[in-house]
């Protein structure tokens, strides 16, 4: 069987505080997803977005706050120049930059999760496997 | 003197890190490259220690972060900063909170009391057991040399149906024979627990903890493999309803075997206990509306020990699904203290018992025992996630886990429990958890308070000539 593209989406809590239905929307667009929620988007450092997709992901997005709408002013403003630099990266070991990308989403505001779902799904879909991944089996759960 | 009961903990690091109730946010950017900077002055040496986990793909800070804000309020640019983890807030369900799992880890790792150096924050009271208040008036004079010190406290109890007298034939002996016994020096015994992404190695360390902690581990009949089978004598073996083999071999080498309450589990009994009399049975009894005649119908027939069980959020089945355990158990054991027969039969409960205090709580409302399950599966760090149930991957690996590391774990878990169980006895001034069972005056019903002395202070008062409730 083919293997899905693996997305791991980073959600700064105050942007998407419940991943949950995103996972359930990119699942359904034939796409493996996880959500790892963080505190803030900066949090999320450079070397963090290339071990995840060293070791587990395909494509990488991180939901964040507008720069000017960050709880800790300049957080989200942080998290842009870090993902900038990893996607620099990413371009001088000749992977895709899109592999790592950031969406905005304003706190507070209803999300059009199928929009994003489909607009992830599409770039994953596009970008295939990513060919820097460690694959690991997958173990069978232990009856 | 009776030997003392001791339990032997150690450390026992955990094999992932832990998820923090708050995490650090580090911004390197803007950095003035102090000389001395704050996180090379980290007391815990946390930014020293700190890598990243490709498991949970999250920093690790967070597992050696102690919370002292050091670098938080040290930093010249204010460049390190405390957030909550909302990882944290995500972890378990609403029965079994961030806090239970994060207090069970630690003292699964360490076997150690947990304390708060910042003091409580929480409310003073809450639903269910979090509604009782026990009794501390010994802590103003504790005994001579402390709770561990010459003044033994007993926390054995016994398991199996005790005669009411005795009675003795003309030359002084006993002129019956005593019904067998089960005892244990923990009021507590281990079971298997209902999911989990390693059965085998839980089960191995499971046993490991009985037999350490000398209870019993109470696992399914069809789920004992031989080596499992070598250790029977630290084994509860369960039949699920009707159906017990009373040819099994297995069945002459262990105590005490559990059979699920149905109409024919008296017949059942019976035909157990003709073939192994020397076994003690336990009928599990499920916690609805009926459970209280029940219980006292089989006590009444000649039940050796009832297992009362709730489900995972201490919850009641059918017509009780809205009543607590606590309550439950005191209706049981009150049904049976009317009845007369509270003293004949021994009775554990089971269900949503989750921190060390719950079990000292559903002792006063009645139990002699109680029956975990959860508690020793998140000792072996478990999530509580259900990915298992769902077929996923286990976040913490638990199907690869090494069954003396995990037996150790629960061995420090029981053994931090039973510090607490001692600290409450020797708060109370009991000497023994025996003399807890139902012992409610040894604790404070918020319920009861709100309705007895509450009420009246602050109910609107009604019209004239009626009186408020509780005047």
């Amino acid at each position: 069987m083919r293997e899905k593209p693996k997305v791991v989406i980073l959600a700064c809590q105050q942007a998407l505080p419940d991943p949950e239905p995103l996972l359930q929307a990119l699942e359904a667009a034939g796409l493996t997803a996880r959500a790892v929620p963080e505190p803030c988007s900066s949090k999320i450092e450079a070397f963090h977005l290339l071990r995840i997709l060293a070791v587990e992901a395909d494509c990488v997005r991180v939901l964040a706050c507008p720069e000017d709408a960050c709880l800790l002013k300049e957080g989200s403003c942080r998290l842009g120049r870090r993902l900038k630099h990893a996607q620099e990266y990413l371009q001088e070991i000749g992977l895709e930059p899109e592999r790592l990308e950031v969406t905005r989403l304003n706190p507070g505001e209803a999300v059009d999760l199928p929009r994003l779902a489909a607009d992830l799904a599409g770039v994953a879909l596009t970008l295939g496997l990513n060919p820097g991944r460690r694959r690991v089996q997958e173990k069978e759960p232990q009856k | 003197m009776p030997e003392k009961y001791h339990i032997h903990v150690r450390p026992m690091p955990s094999r992932f890190p832990s998820v923090g109730k708050t995490t650090v946010l580090d911004w390197g950017e803007g950095c003035l490259r102090c000389t001395r900077c704050v996180k090379e002055t980290c007391p815990y040496n946390a930014f020293r220690q700190r890598g990243f986990d490709d498991r949970s793909l999250s920093d690790t800070i967070d597992t050696y972060c102690k919370n002292c804000l050091r670098c938080v309020q040290g930093c010249p640019r204010e460049l390190v900063v405390k957030a909550a983890n909302p990882q944290y807030r995500r972890l378990g369900d609403d029965y079994w909170t961030p806090a239970i799992l994060q207090s069970t880890w630690f003292q699964a790792e360490t076997g150690k009391i947990p304390v708060s150096g910042a003091g409580y924050g929480g409310p003073f009271a809450g639903p269910g057991f979090d509604s009782i208040w026990t009794d501390m008036s010994e802590i103003v004079r504790p005994t001579r040399d402390g709770i561990h010190g010459r003044e033994y406290i007993s926390t054995a109890i016994e398991l199996g149906r005790k005669p009411l007298f005795l009675v003795f034939d003309a030359e002084g002996r006993l002129a019956f024979e005593p019904p067998p016994r089960v005892e244990i020096p923990l009021p507590i015994l281990l079971a298997d627990p209902p999911f989990s992404a390693g059965p085998v190695p839980v089960r191995r360390a499971l046993t490991g903890a009985a037999r350490r902690l000398r209870t019993l581990a109470v696992i399914a009949r069809e789920n004992v493999d031989p080596e499992l089978a070598a250790e029977a004598e630290h084994l509860c073996l369960t039949f699920p309803t009707g159906r017990v083999d009373t040819e099994d071999p297995l069945l002459s080498r262990v105590r005490l075997v559990e059979l699920t309450d149905h109409e024919g589990v008296l017949a059942q009994v019976e035909a157990v206990k003709r073939r192994h009399p020397g076994l003690v049975t336990m009928i599990k009894v499920p916690a609805d509306e009926g459970a209280a005649a029940r219980v006292s119908e089989l006590a009444r027939a000649g039940a050796e020990a009832i297992h009362l069980f709730c489900d995972h959020h201490a919850r009641g089945f059918l017509g009780a699904r809205e009543r607590h355990l606590k309550d439950l158990l005191r209706t049981v054991h009150l049904t049976l203290v009317e009845d007369n027969l509270r003293d004949t039969v021994t009775l554990l409960a089971s269900g949503g018992i989750a921190l060390a205090e719950h079990v000292a709580k559903a002792i006063i409302c009645g139990a002699d025992g109680v029956i975990v399950d959860l508690p020793l599966l998140l000792a072996l760090e478990c999530r509580l996630c259900r990915a298992c149930q769902r077929g996923g991957r286990c976040p913490v690996d638990i199907d690869s886990l090494d069954p003396v590391w995990g037996t150790q774990r629960q061995v420090n878990l029981m053994g931090a429990w039973n510090h607490q169980l001692l600290e409450v006895l020797g708060a109370m001034g009991l000497r023994e958890v025996r003399r807890l069972r139902g012992e409610v005056g040894r604790a404070m019903f918020v319920e009861d308070l709100e309705r007895e002395i509450f009420a009246p202070l602050f109910s609107r008062p009604g019209p004239e000539g009626f009186r408020r409730e509780g005047e």
